[in-house]
Parts: structure tokens; sequence; C-alpha cells
């Protein structure tokens, strides 16, 4: 399991040592030849560090199996994003992953998809159909092991700030996992809730945390389970001069975003995140899977791992590769695998 | 003469087959004030565009100061010391700066000027070239608050800081009250002495009356009279400029009986003295007076524009008192308004869709248009005008500033008026337009009352019935268009005394 | 000779580069000709269409509205607020939407000719303020159905079927469900435009104004009026964009319609060149969004990467400025 070498989402090194994990066996049609196949990755959500580590991981599992892959980026423009799931089924492609969207908006093009006899797969967006497997990173589990570990470090009373908008599905999951802690411990108070979408999301987010924690110098946790949440967060309260005083729960991770969890002083105690090119990869591998005729399941979840600030400065960890490295069970997750499938290399 | 400033020789310049300059030949002498003189399309304008650059001559020599002037274009001429300051005024101008800016900007523009703008410099230096030049306004003032005449002098002052050899002055009273051209003279008598040579242009009698040593006019693209024996010869001077045309032009006078228009003690500004008159059905009425006089003012509140400030007007014998231009129309009150460029002429559209424009209405069903119909209209109105074009379906941009005058004036004849009011039709329009625009003004009168507003005498008289002058908001002098006085009808319209015959000035 | 083949140039040369743009992707790109790619093609321009038909009207008085964008997404919503927060039913959602689109236009049209606020600043303030205003009664949120309210409760609206129908429902044309309602609406509104601006005299007044409102004025034409009129379309037609994107996206989502503006302007620009007419008119509009729309069509099936899309929007809307006032003003020089 433990490799000395970890290499993460850089395609040039795969290519480099060539496809680590030999295939055991012939994959089966349509992916024996699998130059002849092409599959879309349909997304809402672009800007930010998480979506391009997920995109890299799209792109490393498509040349593993060596499939074409077709990226149209909607911009968060939902009803572009369902206009291009129709294009994509001008353009022919065998399989499409949609990441993230509105359920309002997809859920139909997503059917005429199906109908196109087109095989899909729906990353962190409901698009309610039957025929459509759900890649989750299991966003309860993430909003749950953020809020344990926060009330493990700061006991459980206190008032706290809260970013959340409604609406996004991941966010609506993670949000449940918030209401079960304040249910559970009636010290945890809600002083303040933020949260935009607003582009730059981490500026837009610091702007209002920061009106949040001037009106309310009681807070001393902020739960932000969303890395540029988090961001904006982390800026407002350093603009503040807040940093000692205020801990900075999350999810999601990435090199930046260690970065700044690292920071002397830095407010941002722990995030819990999985990692996002790994569900790129399992997004692939369940869409392959279908492609060959088999079934992932109504829905594969990525397992989320706790990092801690702690955990981050004992082992001095820099990037997303010391991070793989030393967090086996962050660099790839057994999920959607077959023997035939390769693997990209590590 | 020791040292001409400028002389020109045979000047020869044509458009095409029109020839409009034949052989011009004047002397302009430092220290002198030389007035040209000339009816609209005479060539004066051609003659001056000719001397500051901005066209070639295609015939004839300049001679500037002994040694050949060949301009090769405006910037050219302003360098050798040939100044001009043209009619419009704000080319001379940058309305938004102040007046101090105005006043340094050229030295501004030279490439030896620093970087940087120092303030307190440049505000001593445009308080001496305004000491100077004896212009009396505040200096933070910005240009575009000004009054004309400031601007005006202010367009002067810049053209003198170049230092010139010869100064072109277009029509620049043109735009000015009696009091404004006041002070321009001032300023005029002030370079004289400097000894500069001083081109003015004007056919206006009180202007040259007070400021010229010689008068040399131009009919028809050649020199018709050069007046420089003391005293001046006025009215032998207006006689060679309007020349033989006044007896070309056979008005059959018609008086008239039935009152079509009737102002009663109308007022066009607060107390300004009451207007009475009367036009009648089928009289062409030439108003004229200067800029000021008040009759664009009547125009206006003829037409629905203003307000008059008392009194009232009757058409055909029952109340008019329009609140739009659109009331005036629909009571049968037409105006075809002077400039066209800025009020009449739709550059985008058509001649058909030009000449129309007024009475879409009818022309369309429900609201569509009937396209067939408003060309079939606009090519009779082409015919009975003489307008020169291909088609009704010509870019109005491709006429000649004639044939533009004739559609606008052919808008205002489609459909029959009770009143029609010409403002300036003759503005910018050559000898044969408008010939036709008058013919026809005078053939299809019948039927309707015509007012024509105008600034040239000539012009009144080829054109009207009756002329009728204004000054200062009120009517001063009313003139059959029969063996006319013309020195009584020039006096009343520059509101001084007739002019006797050798009256030293 | 010379002066027909650049008359010619000028007023073909859009359409025939239309033509060439199509023939090379149906060859070079398998699937682009065909109903499903054409169909995809105009579902993708008909809501910046719309708006742009719009912003064509504002164009020919000789005004400008930048405030579209945020019409549209003020409709979007309102049409949300309307039927999930206070349950209206789908008449009265879309009246108010459309009235909201008037309503707007005409305060933009009175702050330009009574307060005589430039049209690019009275236009650009209303953009702001309807950004602004959609947002608070939400609290910023986006509007779905079963949200929670501010004051505790749930929202019990939802979306009516006859509302979604209006963004979502296909027409069976060719093969089964194919053409989209907001398509439909698109070319139904460009009709009438174009039959507005062309052949009435209201729209040839328009035009008039355009080019010499003066002049206009002084032939009894009721400037001001046409002006308020021509911003009450702009805002009527944007709502009815900001409608069809509510019934598409099923939500009052505060993050779409963001790149509406620009997109409908320049189609609108891009308007200009086609036949030549350096004007605003609403078949070049029409022809202009979908020619954008084609070429972004033709480079994502050519595997281009999305971020080359604003770029070539920009690089079209160059040259047909180019195209438009260089060529244009060459021709009216050669003209005399």
């Amino acid at each position: 399991m433990l490799r000395r070498h970890f290499m993460a989402m850089a395609s040039v090194a795969s290519l480099a040592l060539g496809a680590g994990a030999a295939t055991a066996q012939e994959p089966p049609a349509p992916l024996d030849n699998p130059e002849d196949v092409t599959i879309a990755l349909v997304r809402y959500l672009s800007t930010g560090d998480f979506f391009q580590a997920y995109l890299s991981g799209v792109e490393t599992q498509a040349d593993a199996l060596g499939v074409n892959l077709r990226v149209l980026d909607s911009r968060q423009d939902a009803a572009l994003q369902a206009d291009m799931v129709d294009q994509a089924i001008a353009l022919g492609v065998d399989g499409i992953i949609i990441q993230h969207g509105l359920t309002e908006s997809m859920r139909e093009a997503a059917q005429r998809a199906v109908d196109a006899g087109i095989k899909v797969v729906a990353f962190d967006v409901n698009v309610e159909n039957e025929a459509i497997p759900q890649i989750e990173q299991s966003d309860y589990l993430l909003g749950k092991l953020a809020l344990e570990q926060a009330i493990a470090d700061n006991g459980d009373s206190f008032a706290a700030g809260y970013v959340y908008v409604p609406g996004i599905a991941p966010l609506d999951r993670r949000h449940v996992a918030w209401e079960e802690v304040k249910q559970a411990n009636p010290g945890i108070t809600e002083a303040a809730r933020v949260g935009t979408l607003d582009n730059p999301i981490a500026n837009a987010n610091a702007n209002q945390a920061r009106a949040a924690l001037q009106a309310n110098p009681n807070i001393s946790v902020f739960f932000a389970p969303f890395n540029e949440f988090a961001k904006g967060v982390k800026i407002a309260a350093d603009e503040l001069g807040l940093s000692g005083d205020l801990s900075i729960y999350s999810a999601d991770v990435s090199t930046a975003d260690i970065a700044l969890m690292r920071e002397p002083g830095s407010a941002w105690k722990a995030t819990v995140a999985t990692n996002p090119s790994v569900v790129g990869e399992v997004s692939v591998r369940a869409l392959a899977l279908m492609l060959t005729g088999e079934d992932p399941g109504a829905s594969v979840v990525v397992p989320p791992t706790l990092i801690t600030q702690t955990f981050l400065n004992d082992n001095d960890i820099r990037n997303m590769e010391d991070l793989g490295a030393k967090m086996p069970q962050f660099q790839h997750a057994d999920v959607a695998v077959a023997d035939w499938m390769a693997l990209p290399a590590r | 003469m020791a040292g001409d400033a400028l002389k020109v020789n045979g000047l020869q310049k044509s458009f095409g087959k029109n020839h409009v300059l034949r052989q011009i030949d004047l002397t302009l002498s430092p220290g002198s004030v030389t007035v040209l003189m000339g009816a609209n399309g005479a060539g004066k304008s051609t003659l001056v565009k000719v001397i500051c650059g901005h066209h070639r001559a295609d015939g004839g020599t300049m001679t500037l100061a002994g040694s050949a002037f060949e301009p090769t274009d405006a910037a050219d001429a302003i360098r050798k010391g040939v100044v001009t300051v043209h009619q419009s005024i704000d080319d001379g101008v940058i309305p938004d700066l102040d007046v101090a800016n105005n006043l340094m900007l050229d030295s501004l523009v030279d490439r030896g000027h620093g970087l940087f703008v120092r303030e307190r410099h440049l505000r001593a230096e445009a308080a001496k070239v305004a000491a100077a030049m004896g212009i009396d306004v505040n200096l933070r003032a910005r240009v575009s608050d000004l009054a004309v005449a400031d601007r005006q002098m202010i367009a002067i002052a810049r053209a003198m800081a170049r230092a010139p050899k010869v100064l072109i002055l277009d029509e620049p009273t043109s735009s000015l009250s009696a009091t404004e051209a006041d002070r321009l003279f001032a300023l005029i008598d002030r370079l004289r002495d400097q000894g500069v040579a001083i081109l003015y242009i004007s056919h206006r009698m009180s202007d040259i009356r007070r400021i010229a040593d010689r008068i040399v006019v131009m009919r028809d693209g050649a020199i018709s009279g050069v007046f420089d024996t003391d005293p001046l010869d006025y009215e032998a001077a207006v006689t060679a400029m309007l020349g033989h045309r006044m007896t070309d032009v056979d008005v059959a006078v018609q008086s008239g009986t039935k009152p079509v228009l009737e102002l009663h003690d109308l007022q066009l500004f607060p107390n300004a003295t009451p207007i009475n008159l009367a036009a009648h059905d089928g009289e062409v009425v030439a108003l004229v007076g200067l800029l000021g006089s008040g009759k664009s003012r009547l125009a206006e509140i003829l037409f629905g524009i203003t307000r008059p400030a008392q009194g009232q007007i009757r058409i055909n014998g029952t109340g008019y008192a329009p609140r739009s231009v659109e009331d005036a129309i629909a009571q049968g009150v037409f105006m075809s308004p002077k400039d066209r460029g800025t009020n009449a002429v739709i550059p985008a559209f058509d001649i058909a869709d030009n000449m129309t424009l007024p009475f879409l209405q009818g022309l369309s069903i429900g609201s569509f248009l009937r396209a067939r119909q408003q060309r079939s209209r606009a090519q009779e109105m082409v015919h009975q005008l003489g307008i020169v074009c291909q088609s009704v379906g010509d870019g109005i941009d491709t006429l000649s500033g004639g044939n533009q005058q004739k559609v606008m004036i052919a808008r205002w004849l489609l459909e029959p008026a009770k009143v029609l009011l010409l403002d300036e039709p003759f503005q910018g329009v050559d000898i044969g337009a408008r010939r036709d625009i008058g013919h026809h003004i005078r053939a299809s009168a019948p039927g309707r009352t015509t007012l024509v507003f105008l600034a040239e005498i000539d012009e009144a008289l080829e054109l009207a019935d009756r002329i009728i002058v204004m000054n200062e908001g009120a009517i001063v002098g009313e003139h059959a268009n029969q063996n006319i006085d013309l020195a009584a009808l020039v006096a009343d319209i520059s509101g001084a005394k007739p002019i006797a015959t050798g009256t030293a000035t | 000779m010379n002066d027909r083949l650049l008359d010619f140039a000028i007023r073909y040369g859009f359409l025939i580069l239309l033509i060439g743009l199509i023939v090379y992707f149906s060859l070079a790109a398998p699937g682009f000709f065909g109903p499903l790619s054409a169909a995809f093609v105009l579902q993708s321009v008909a809501i910046t269409g719309i708006l742009a038909l719009g912003v064509t009207c504002t164009l020919v008085v000789g005004g400008f509205d930048l405030s579209i964008g945020a019409v549209a997404t003020s409709a979007l919503m309102l049409s949300a607020y309307s039927m999930v927060i206070l349950e209206h039913p789908t008449p009265v959602a879309v009246m108010l939407c459309l009235g909201m689109g008037a309503l707007v236009g005409f305060i933009n049209g009175v702050l330009i000719v009574k307060f005589r606020v430039p049209d690019l600043l009275a236009t650009l303030g209303m953009m702001f303020l309807l950004i602004g205003l959609q947002r608070i009664p939400t609290q910023g949120n986006s509007i779905a159905a079963g949200m929670m309210l501010p004051d505790g409760s749930v929202a019990e609206g939802t979306f009516s079927a006859a509302f979604l129908w209006l963004g979502r429902h296909r027409f069976d044309v060719v093969i089964d469900r194919l053409l989209p309602m907001p398509v439909v609406i698109f070319v139904a509104i460009a009709v009438l435009i174009w039959l507005f601006l062309g052949f009435t005299r209201h729209g040839r007044l328009m035009y008039a104004i355009g080019s010499n409102a003066r002049a206009a004025a002084l032939v009894g034409t009721p400037v001001n009026r046409y002006k308020i009129a021509a911003y009450m379309i702009s805002g009527v037609t944007a709502s009815i964009g900001g409608i069809l994107l509510a019934a598409r996206l099923g939500r009052g989502d505060i993050a779409s319609g963001n790149n509406l503006l620009l997109d409908s302007v320049a189609a609108a620009l891009i308007g200009f060149a086609v036949l030549g007419v350096a004007r605003p008119n609403a078949f070049g509009t029409a022809i202009g969004a979908l020619f954008v729309g084609i070429l972004l069509q033709g480079m994502t099936m050519m595997n281009a990467p999305y971020y080359t899309q604003d770029f070539v929007k920009g690089a079209v809307l160059v040259a047909a400025l180019v195209f438009t006032f260089y060529l244009s003003s060459r021709r009216t020089g050669t003209g005399h």
C-alpha cells in the first residue's frame, strides 16, 4: 500500500514512469478500444483550488484509461450548464460527468442524456435520476468530523460564526451536520451566519465575515465548511487582528490552504477533506464501470480525512504531495476499481 | 506700396465644372482693414479657404511679404503668418478649459514646453495676453460659460498669439449683438494699430461702416468693385454686391386680401415692444433682421417651440396657441428650420425617408408604412423641385448642399400648409438651387401664407412680396417689394439712421 | 467595378462568412451539421438574443441600456419570489415580471429625458440598484422550493408546471422534443421587433431620433415619448429573458445571468455589420447572436478550450466594428 514516491496529479510524471499498475486483464468493450471512447466533463464551478485538483484527477484517470475527454465549463451559469449537456449529446459522447450544478436546472438535461443512451454520473449534484450514480465525498461526514474536532479543541460551549449558502447540495449536506451538533450541544450558539458564492468567493466572504466578527466580538469558533469560505474568514480574522482568539474549522484542502493553515498563529485549526483529485479519479472510474456495463451502485462515497494544523506542522507538510505521502488514506481511495482498470501512476 | 502683406494675383479655383473663383486680384496692406463683401455663393469663403490653405488654387499666384506663398495645408499657412478665425467660434476655443488655459493653449502644444504645467506661470502669461488684447474676463471662467463675444475675443487672442502678418476674420459678428460687436471692433482697431493686415469678411453695413479702410466686393466668383477713396461709397458697394441680379428677378408682387396669420400685440420677450402683423393668403413675407433681432424667436413661437410673453395669434380668424411642434403641425403650421445639418437632415436616411418624415402617419396603414406610396410621393417632389439624384433611395449625404436643402423644403410642401415658415432657406445653397427653391416657393404660395426669415437683403428682394424688418424684438420697418428704397431698408436693418452719402464717419 | 465589389463585400460579407463557418464546421466537426446541434445553438443564444433585441431598440434612438442584464436577473428572482414564497399562480408571476421590466424601462427613460442623466450613467446606476435590490427580499440567498425563510418557516410554493413549460417545453420538429420554447419566443420577438423597427412609422421615427434628435423633434416627433418607449421595450424584453431563465433553472439562482449583459450587447453591436448598414437593426442583432453561438459551438466541437471563448467573442466583435465603421465610411467616401 505504502509507496515511497507518491506522484499525485502530474500527468507528465505518470507518462515518465509508465502505467504503474499494469493491467491484469484486457478491459472489456468498449474500453478495449479506448481511443474511440469520448467522455465529457460538464462543470458548474471551476475557479478555486478544489475544482482545479478535481479536474486534474479526472484528466489523469482519463489518461490512464486512454479515453478522450471533453471539458465543458459553464462558469457558474446554470442555464448554460444545461445547454452544455445538450451540446455533449450533440457531440455524441459516450459518457458524461456532471460536476456540481443546480438540481432544478440539471434534472431534465440529465434525463435527456440518459434518454440518448449516454452513461451519466453526477458529482455533488443531485439530479434525481435512478440511472445516474452519485459520486459523493460524504459531505455530511466532512462537516461532522470538522465539528467533532472543534468540540475537542474548544469544549461544547462557544459562540460560533457560520458560513452557509443554502441550495448548494454539498453545503446543504454539511449543514445537516451543523444542525445536529447544535441540537446535541445546547452550549453552542450560532451568533452570526454569513455566506455568498459571488466571485471571488474568498474575498466576498471575507467582507461579510469581517462585518460579522466586528458585530459579534464573542465569536470564538467559525465553522466555514468549504475551503474558499475558510480562506475568507481567515482574511477577515487577520485584518481584524483576531487570529489568536478565533478558531476556524472547515472542509476541503489544497496546497494553498496548507500554507494558510501553517502560517504562524493561523486561526485555521483543522479541515476535513477528501482529496479532490481522488474524487475526480473516482468519477471517471465510476463512469468507466458503467460504460462496460457494470453497476457502480447508486452512490459512490469517497471517505474523508481529518487534517489538523498540528498534524501539518508536526510532519512539516508543505503541499498536497507531502500530504499524500504522510497520509496514504488521503492519496488513494479504493473505490470504483476493477481488475482490468488502469490506475494513474503513483 | 512699400510692403504689401499679402498679394493675390489672378487666382482661380473650380469645383468640377463650377468656376468658383475667376481671376481674383487682391492686395492686403499692413495696418489696414479690408472688408470683403459678397452675397452668399459669391465665392468669399472659397477665397478664404484658398488663402488659409484649405484648398489649393487651380491657377494664379500669392505672395506674402514679397515671397511666394503656397500653403500646403492650414497649419502651414499659420506657420507662415496667415491666421484665420472662422465663423464657427467653437473651432477656435476649447469650451471645457478655462480662459487662461485657452489663451496659452498654443504654448502647451509647443514641444519645447516642459512636461508639467506651471500653473502660476501660465496664469501670469495669460493675464499678460489678455491685458494686451484688452480682454476683461475672469481668467478662471470656463470658456463654455462665457458669452459668444468673449469666446470670439479669446479665439482672436489665440490667433494673435502667433503674431500673424495677416489676420482673416470670417463673418465674426454673425453671432454677436450690437454691443458685443463694439468690443470686437475696439480689438480690431488695436490690431490695426499694431500693423496687422486684416481681411474682414462681412456684408453687414453697420460693421463695414465702423471698421472698413477699404471695401472689396465679390460677385459670381469675380471682384466686382474696389472702393478705397475716402469717404467710402457704401451704397455703390451694396449695388456692386447685389449687382444686376436685382433687375433679374421679377417678383410679381401679390398683396393678398384674405388675412391668414394675424399677430395681435404679440410680445416676443417680456417687456418687448408688441408686434402686430397680418400675413395674407398667397403672400410671401420676408422677415429680415440681424441676430438677436427676434426673428428666430418669432419663428419658434409660431412653431410651438416657445411661448410668447403676451398677445394673441390668429389663424383664419381662430385663436392659435400651439402647445408643441406636434400641435403646430396638426394645426397646419409648418416650419423648415435654419441650419439644416443640425436641425433638419437625418443623415442615416435616404431621400424618401427624409422628405416624408413629418407625414408618415398619412403614408401608413395602421402603423405599417406603405413604402411604395412613400417613394412615389417623394419622387413627385424630386421632379417638381428638380432635385438631382439617381433615385429617391439615395442616401441624403450623397447630395450636394443645394439638393439637400431642396429635400428639406420639399418635406414641408408635401401636405398643404396654412402657414409655412422658412427659416434661412438659402443657407449653404448654390445660386442655381436658390433660384429653384425661390421659384417653387412663389409658385406654390397660393392657398397659404408664407413667412421667410432671412438675414440677407438680396435674398429677401428675390423672394418676397413684402419685407418686414425686425430689430430688438420689434418690427421697425415694412417695405413692399416694389421700387424699394434700398438705403432705407439697409438702415432699418442695422438700426441706424439712413446712410447719407458723403457723411464722414 | 472596385466600388461595386466593396459594396457587395460590405453588404453580404458577414452573411457569407457565416455560411462559410457553417460549411467549415460541418466538414471539420462531425455532428455539427444536424438538428440536435442546430437546436443547441439556437437554445444557447435564445435568451441573450432576446435581451440583445431590446438593447437594439435603445441603440436605435441613440441610447444605450446597461441595465438589461440586471433587469433579467431581477425578473428571475422576482418570478421565484412570486411563485415560491408568495405562492402566486403563473400568470401573476409573469405579469409581475413584465410590469417590473416596463417600470424599470420607464424610470430609465425618465432619468434620461427628464433629468438629463446621460444614458450610460443612468442605466449603469439602475444596474447596480437592481443587482442590490433583487437580493434584499431573500437576504442574498437563492430562492428554491422548500427553502427556509428568514422568519424560520418553510417556503410552501413551487414553480408551477405551466411556468416551467415556458422555459423547458420542447416542440417536436424533425425529431421528437427538439425545439425548445425559448427559441420559439426568441424568433417571435425577433420578427416582431424587426417588423416594428423596419416597417412601421414608429420604427422609422425612432431611427430618425437616433440619427438627429433635433431634426426629428422639429418635424413634430414626440422625441421624449419615443425614447422612454424604447427603454420600456428594452426593459420588457429583458424581463422576458429573465422569465425564461427562471423557467429553465427552476429556481431563483442569484449567480445566474452574469454574462447576459456583455453577450447581448456584443450581439447587438455585431448586428451593425450584418448587411453592412452600420446601424442597429433587429435582423442584424439576431444574426449577430447566432453568429457567436455557431462559432462557439463549432469551436467546442473542434475541442477548443473553454477559456478561449471570451477571446473569440471579443475578436468577432472588434472585427465586426472595424467592418462597420471603417468599410462603411470608405463606401460613403467613394459615394461622393
